[in-house]
């Protein structure tokens, strides 16, 4: 590393106000009780042992974070296998719940690749294997002796998973499945972990049995030797190269030729091959399992807010450090204008730091009803969902309030990831400049989220199971079924008044807000379903309709599950009135805000008239911008977020913004370390290295 | 090594088979419409003279270029642009010859600042004297220079850099000091490790006429300085100077940070065009139009408006090409017996890209259009006259900031309309999106300089209210004239769909909020950034409808796919602005909600031209350097051979076990070799 600078650059101090009075200032002006509102948040527990794991970790050489992003991506990932290794081993030496080991990953701030194996690959053995598989599998993948990773997706399809083209031929002559990769689309493809790391994978393949296709299952094969660590025979595999981001994960691919594997690798919880009848079974499903993907989709949501956070948190201090201009109308002697200050940068980051209260507040409240649901179920000794097929859309409308949320969960998760991946573009950008520096820490944070707006179904792709949920309860409706659901509710609501119209009261009333986004989902259901019902018009010709009815819905669901988070009594128990009423302004801000920015579909539906948005956006927002910029710096503060996680300059809790960013470019910045010869008519490119031949 | 895999084939119908039946349904010329767009200049016959040579070059190869680390890459950046810079000079290659080089090879190149802003900031702002010294050094190449504005501590407010020129009358010298941390140079690209010169921003000290030991600013000034030896290219001492690290793109840029200590340069080192200290008694002489400082920006920015739709059009082909060759479901309305359904053919992913396809077309009218008031307020400068200059500084400011968001944010876009394959390297999207998102930022935030136009706005409108009946000075005043008095005139109604001039309320709007109800500035920037977006809207649709209506010789089935895409980039627009839009009258309740489908329309009528339309942007696969946006459709086997073959991973094997702190199998260490390379 270069040599710290002379003396006099050492003395040299930031002009005017320094950051960490500035961040001061903030902090005193407010009198929101960031350590309650936290608590709130997180619960103590939470937060205590993300504190005990952050002063385990830190001190760590393995886990030091300042050359991730000078780093190649081969070194890249070989640190991060080291950084993984030591995780595991500091996991059984202080045996960690499964909590605590994705609390520390979060800390560490990259995707291992170790990743897909902690999560995919034993959560599927876990639930698609029987006991003798777990003996057999899980056990040794828990101890490490396996390493695996989850294979679904494929270089040709991804989000359409009937059309994978690995197969798996049952041989009823030797009791065996062959695995087999037809075409080159067939390879596995982006399989985290799988690149150079697992030598197990579960694989999902199309089961033929004596030709007939049963669609994919799910088969657990070896693709490594556990000594060698090589490839077996007729297995290919190998990473899939540099990514956007995520280049601290080993995407994989692999391809088979025609590899046999025993009778029991086929995970058969649920679907299983009779070995001697070779006959084809499948068992019902039980209805435990229904509510997983609503529980994942909860969590995805959960996390948006946190991620968002993340920016916010930089954004937010970074803009009340950073001064720019005087104010053209304020006294010319005063100083330059904190750039928090200026309308539009609040018009950008005051409804982000809304949207990840929202975010968390959604993702809580998907929770609770999954647990609810949880313990009734198990309560209740006959389930009615026995007769239930693939997908959420086979779904029974208004049979029960998880069904409910479960289709409407994937909209949520739609809107959610896209909200926190767009929003850190926006942090980015409103820090200026210096945004664009990896030492901002959101370009990273943001190239590795961005994945998760493709995973788990593909954000514009799964709006379409929302609409087809939505379409199917409002014909339920229209047939006079009892409405029975929120959604059934509201569409009924909307029904019993459509004649007569709406009247919103969205400036003043709370309540209001939130009935009027109903109102605009139930417009356009009923709107959607003409074209479908009445005009007969094609499937494929509505998903742009489609898409906005989700998008719609699922901000009614935030604006709802927000509204419902700050009037509830567990808030007003753990919150000073004070900052209760902040809470409020939050849920004011995200919904007004939204409400002017679709402010076209609310106005045709009819829920509130040009002149309530009009004054929606000229007077309301940018007085809840008044009112919440003082308090902008304690409410990302409450979010909690180490300093050691954010590893951002801009976002320093203590505001010392300029003397990091200098102490990274002059100390941490390996390229100080290269003299060139800058004239092109000399070839030696270094004058303090020979010219190698490398490049 | 050939293996199992060599005999693989994609699943039917490939890509090539896709993509020869989308050029086949389509009557596009795409030599017609790639001469239409790039013809004028040669620029497509010099594309295909140096693209062979270029390819040539092993060093110009970008198989490795993204797993390189940050010195690495910036080390492969250097040499290459050495070598495209000899290049020049074997092939004696014109100006325009090696920009096209550099525009195939693709890196931002870390001689940038010397050949753009270092030496057009001499030629604008030295004297003839000055100039007559060192255009033959820089042109020469003799001594290679960088622009250092931004600081640390200071970015759009120019007028609050902190680094001083002190005027020492005794010595007649400057003395350049930094006084803060915050007064470092910051940004300043090519001084991170290349420049030994700079042309250096500062606050310029003069002593007071009254009490001379007292030093009074006179504003920031340009000064070339020397920064590092011409030996041993070390920093001269008083100079600390450096890399400021890894960014989100521009890895190929040494952007710098530069500290001063009383560091001192001849009197000469001022550049004098415009403004000048006497050295003998130290009185300043002010530039006639303090705008002219600032010269050289406008000229940045209208480039970067010009340069905006190779940038989209580049991340569209892409874009175009791989949703047509990538397949995913079968029509749920179909007999579900064919192959599943070209992706391009879902609405939802149409209406990402194929808008996008047209503002490629709007801004390529839009930047021809910017360069022409470009020149003309240039030779009227030239002239004498600075009439134009505020009107070409607006038009610049506004431009820029919506033409890179639209091209910055439509690389994402397309980017995410590729689903997963989009977040891969082979995508090609990620050096272009990781380097285009600096543009947003740099050169004037565009949320900041939409105030800039804005404040001219306002004013002109203040003007036309003033005296609506004179004659318009401008163009601009013209339209606001006769806006005010239509105002005038009761009942009278606008023709639906009037996109071109939904602006114009908006700016009376701005001009009444804050010169006659005297809101404050900062409450109403919101306010103004809209109608800086509107105006500049209007300036893009305007010029585009203009264009294809004044056109004489374009084949009709060409001139009516433009017409198209005239059409659903124009309420594309106003579909994402229909509050704006109804609340002004521009557009009536009725029209607003038959946009949807209208646009839906549209998009039909282009996709079966949308493959052939990319081809006449005549982007070549090497610079694409794009698995998935190949010519020839050719996408699974591409991605496979840059896994498999050109994977440099995928030569170490790794030991996967935690409780072995071993990490490459073999080589026996403890994973300490990691670490301490560190």
């Amino acid at each position: 590393m270069p040599s710290p600078p002379p003396d006099w650059v050492k003395a040299l101090k930031p002009s005017g106000p320094q950051g960490s009075e500035l961040l001061h200032q903030e902090r005193a002006q407010s009198n929101v009780d960031v350590e309650r509102l936290s608590e709130l948040l997180h619960t103590k527990e939470t937060l205590e042992r993300r504190a005990s794991l952050l002063a385990l970790l830190q001190p760590e050489k393995v886990f030091d974070k300042s050359q991730n992003h000078t780093l190649g991506r081969v070194e890249r990932l070989q640190r991060s296998l080291a950084k993984a290794k030591r995780l595991q081993q500091l996991a059984e030496e202080h045996k960690w719940s499964m909590q605590e080991l994705h609390a520390a990953n979060d800390l560490i701030g990259e995707p291992t690749p170790y990743g897909l194996h902690a999560s995919m690959f034993l959560v599927t053995l876990r639930e698609q294997g029987t006991p003798e598989q777990h003996k057999l599998f899980l056990e040794r993948a828990e101890k490490y002796e396996i390493i695996g990773c989850y294979a679904q997706t494929e270089l040709g399809h991804g989000s359409n998973v009937r059309g994978l083209e690995t197969t798996a031929t049952w041989n009823s002559n030797d009791k065996t499945f062959t695995i087999n990769s037809p075409t080159l689309t067939a390879s596995k493809w982006w399989i985290g972990s799988l690149g150079r790391t697992a030598n197990h994978a579960v694989v999902m393949a199309q089961l033929f049995i004596d030709g007939k296709n049963y669609g994919p299952h799910p088969f657990v094969v070896q693709v490594r030797d556990l000594e060698t660590h090589q490839p077996l025979d007729n297995v290919y595999v190998g990473d899939i190269g540099p990514k956007f981001g995520y280049n601290t994960m080993d995407n994989g691919f692999l391809l088979f030729n025609n590899v046999k594997i025993p009778h029991v690798n086929m995970l058969a919880r649920f679907c299983q091959v009779d070995k001697e009848t070779n006959q084809y079974a499948k068992p019902a499903m039980p209805s435990l399992v229904f509510g997983t993907m609503t529980w994942v989709r909860a969590n995805i949501v959960l996390d948006a807010g946190g991620v968002l956070a993340r920016g916010v948190t930089i954004a937010t201090r970074y803009c009340a450090v950073r001064r720019q201009f005087q104010d053209r109308d304020a006294d010319p002697h005063a100083g330059e204008t904190q750039v928090l200050n200026y309308k539009m940068v609040q018009v950008r980051l005051l409804p982000l730091l809304a949207s990840m209260y929202a975010l968390h507040f959604t993702g809580r409240g998907m929770m609770r009803l999954y647990e609810e649901n949880q313990s009734r179920m198990k309560a209740a000794s006959s389930p009615d969902q026995e007769s239930r097929g693939a997908g959420p859309e086979q779904l029974r409308a208004g049979a029960n309030l998880l069904a409910d949320l479960h289709a409407t969960s994937c909209g949520l998760k739609a809107l959610a990831s896209t909200t926190a991946g767009e929003g850190l573009e926006i942090c980015r950008r409103a820090c200026g400049g210096h945004g664009y520096s990896s030492y901002s820490g959101i370009g990273p944070a943001y190239a590795d989220y961005l994945p998760t707006l493709t995973w788990e179904g593909d954000n514009y792709m799964l709006t379409q199971q929302v609409a087809r949920y939505l379409l199917k309860s409002a014909r339920a409706v229209l047939a006079g079924k009892p409405a029975r659901n929120d959604t059934s509710q509201i569409l009924q609501a909307y029904l019993d008044r459509r004649d007569k119209g709406a009247s919103f009261d969205v400036l003043d009333e709370d309540k209001d807000i939130v009935a009027a986004f109903g109102w605009r989902t139930a417009h356009l259901t009923f709107e959607a379903l003409k074209h479908r019902d009445a005009e007969q018009r094609s499937w494929n010709s509505l998903l742009v309709d489609f898409w906005r009815l989700s998008t719609a819905h699922s901000q009614y669901l935030m604006v709802k599950n927000f509204y419902e988070a700050v009037s509830s009594p567990d808030l007003s128990g753990a919150l000073d009135p004070e900052t209760k009423g902040l809470m409020h302004q939050l849920f004011r801000l995200f919904s007004l805000h939204t409400l002017e920015r679709e402010a076209a579909e609310f106005f045709s539906s009819g829920a509130v008239t040009v002149r309530q948005i009009t004054l929606t956006r000229t007077t309301a927002v940018l007085k809840l911008l008044d009112d919440i910029r003082p308090h902008a710096v304690k409410l990302v503060d409450a979010w909690a977020i180490p300093d050691w996680h954010l590893d951002s300059s801009l976002g320093r809790y203590d505001g010392k913004v300029y003397e990091d960013l200098f102490r990274r470019a002059s100390e941490e910045n390996p390229v100080n370390d290269l003299v060139f010869d800058p004239y092109p008519w000399n070839s030696a490119l270094l004058k303090n290295e020979p010219a190698k031949s490398k490049l | 090594m050939p293996d199992f895999t060599d005999n693989l084939r994609p699943s039917q119908p490939d890509g090539p088979t896709t993509l020869a039946r989308e050029r086949q349904q389509s009557n596009i010329a795409t030599e017609e419409l790639g001469q239409h767009l790039l013809g004028s200049d040669g620029f497509l016959e010099r594309q295909a003279r140096i693209l062979p040579i270029i390819q040539q070059e092993p060093l110009f190869s970008k198989d490795q270029q993204q797993n390189l680390s940050r010195p690495e890459r910036f080390k492969l950046g250097v040499a290459r642009a050495k070598l495209l810079r000899r290049m020049k000079d074997t092939h004696k290659w014109s100006h325009l010859e090696y920009q096209m080089a550099e525009y195939l090879v693709d890196d931002v190149s870390p001689y940038f600042l010397h050949m753009e802003m270092f030496i057009t900031t001499i030629r604008e702002q030295a004297s003839e004297e000055q100039q007559a010294h060192w255009l033959p050094l820089i042109e020469s190449w003799k001594i290679i220079g960088a622009y250092a504005q931004t600081e640390l501590g200071h970015g759009s407010n120019v007028r609050g850099l902190e680094l001083e020129a002190r005027w020492d009358s005794r010595s007649k010298e400057f003395v350049l000091h930094s006084p803060t941390l915050t007064a470092s140079k910051w940004w300043n690209g090519s001084l991170g490790r290349l420049a030994n010169h700079a042309i250096v921003v500062a606050q310029l000290l003069l002593p007071d006429s009254s009490s001379p030991e007292q030093y009074v600013s006179h504003g920031p000034h340009p000064f070339i300085v020397q920064v590092r030896d011409m030996k041993t290219h070390q920093p001269l001492n008083g100079i600390v100077v450096g890399d400021i690290g890894p960014k989100y793109g521009y890895i190929t840029m040494d952007n710098a940070y530069m500290l001063f200590d009383q560091f001192r340069i001849p009197h000469s080192a001022m550049l004098s065009r415009y403004s000048n200290v006497d050295p003998n008694t130290g009185i300043y002489t002010k530039p006639e139009k303090p705008a002219l400082v600032y010269g050289s920006l406008t000229y940045v920015r209208s480039n970067m408006v010009h340069r905006a739709r190779l940038v989209l059009a580049r991340a569209v082909t892409v874009a175009v090409r791989y949703s047509s060759v990538r397949r995913q479901f079968q029509d749920r309305d179909g007999d579900k017996t064919g192959p599943e359904m070209s992706v391009l053919d879902y609405p939802t992913v149409q209406i990402r890209i194929l808008p996008l396809l047209a503002t490629t077309f709007a801004l390529h009218y839009t930047g021809l259009a910017m360069q022409t008031v470009y020149k003309n307020a240039r030779q009227e400068i030239e002239k004498g006259s600075f009439n134009s200059l505020a009107h070409m500084h607006s038009m610049s400011s506004g431009l820029k900031s919506l033409c890179t968001i639209l091209a910055a944010d439509g690389i994402e876009t397309c980017r995410r309309a590729m689903g997963g394959h989009g977040f891969g390297g082979g995508s090609g999207l990620i050096q272009i999106n990781n380097d285009y998102l600096s543009k947003p930022t740099v050169e004037g935030d565009n949320w900041m300089i939409t105030q800039q136009v804005a404040a001219y706005l306002i004013k002109k409108m203040t003007a036309a209210v003033g005296s609506p009946d004179t004659p318009g000075i401008d163009e601009t005043d013209a339209r606001f004239k006769e806006f005010i008095r239509n105002k005038r005139r009761p009942g009278s109604k606008r023709p639906t769909y009037d996109i071109l001039n939904s602006d114009l309320d908006i700016a009376y709007d701005a001009y009444e909020e804050r010169v006659i109800k005297k809101r404050n500035w900062n409450s109403l920037l919101i306010q103004l950034h809209k109608l800086s977006r509107a105006q500049s809207e209007s300036i893009i649709v305007t010029t585009f409808f203009d264009t294809l209506s004044n056109d004489k010789a374009l084949s009709t089935p060409i001139k009516s796919v433009l017409w198209d895409c005239y059409r659903l980039f124009a309420l594309y627009t106003m579909e994402n602005e229909s509050f704006e839009f109804l609340r002004t009258n521009a557009v009536s309740q009725i029209d607003l909600s038959s946009l949807a489908s209208r646009v839906q329309d549209l998009m039909a009528r282009i996709r079966p031209h949308a493959v052939k339309l990319v081809d006449s942007w005549m982007i070549p696969d090497y610079l694409l350097d794009s698995a998935l946006g190949r010519y020839d459709g050719r996408v699974y086997e591409d991605l496979f051979n840059r896994a498999h073959r050109l994977n440099p991973l995928n030569r170490i094997t790794f030991n996967p076990n935690y409780w072995e702190d071993e990490i490459v199998k073999g080589s026996g260490g403890d994973g300490r070799g990691i670490l301490s390379k560190l």
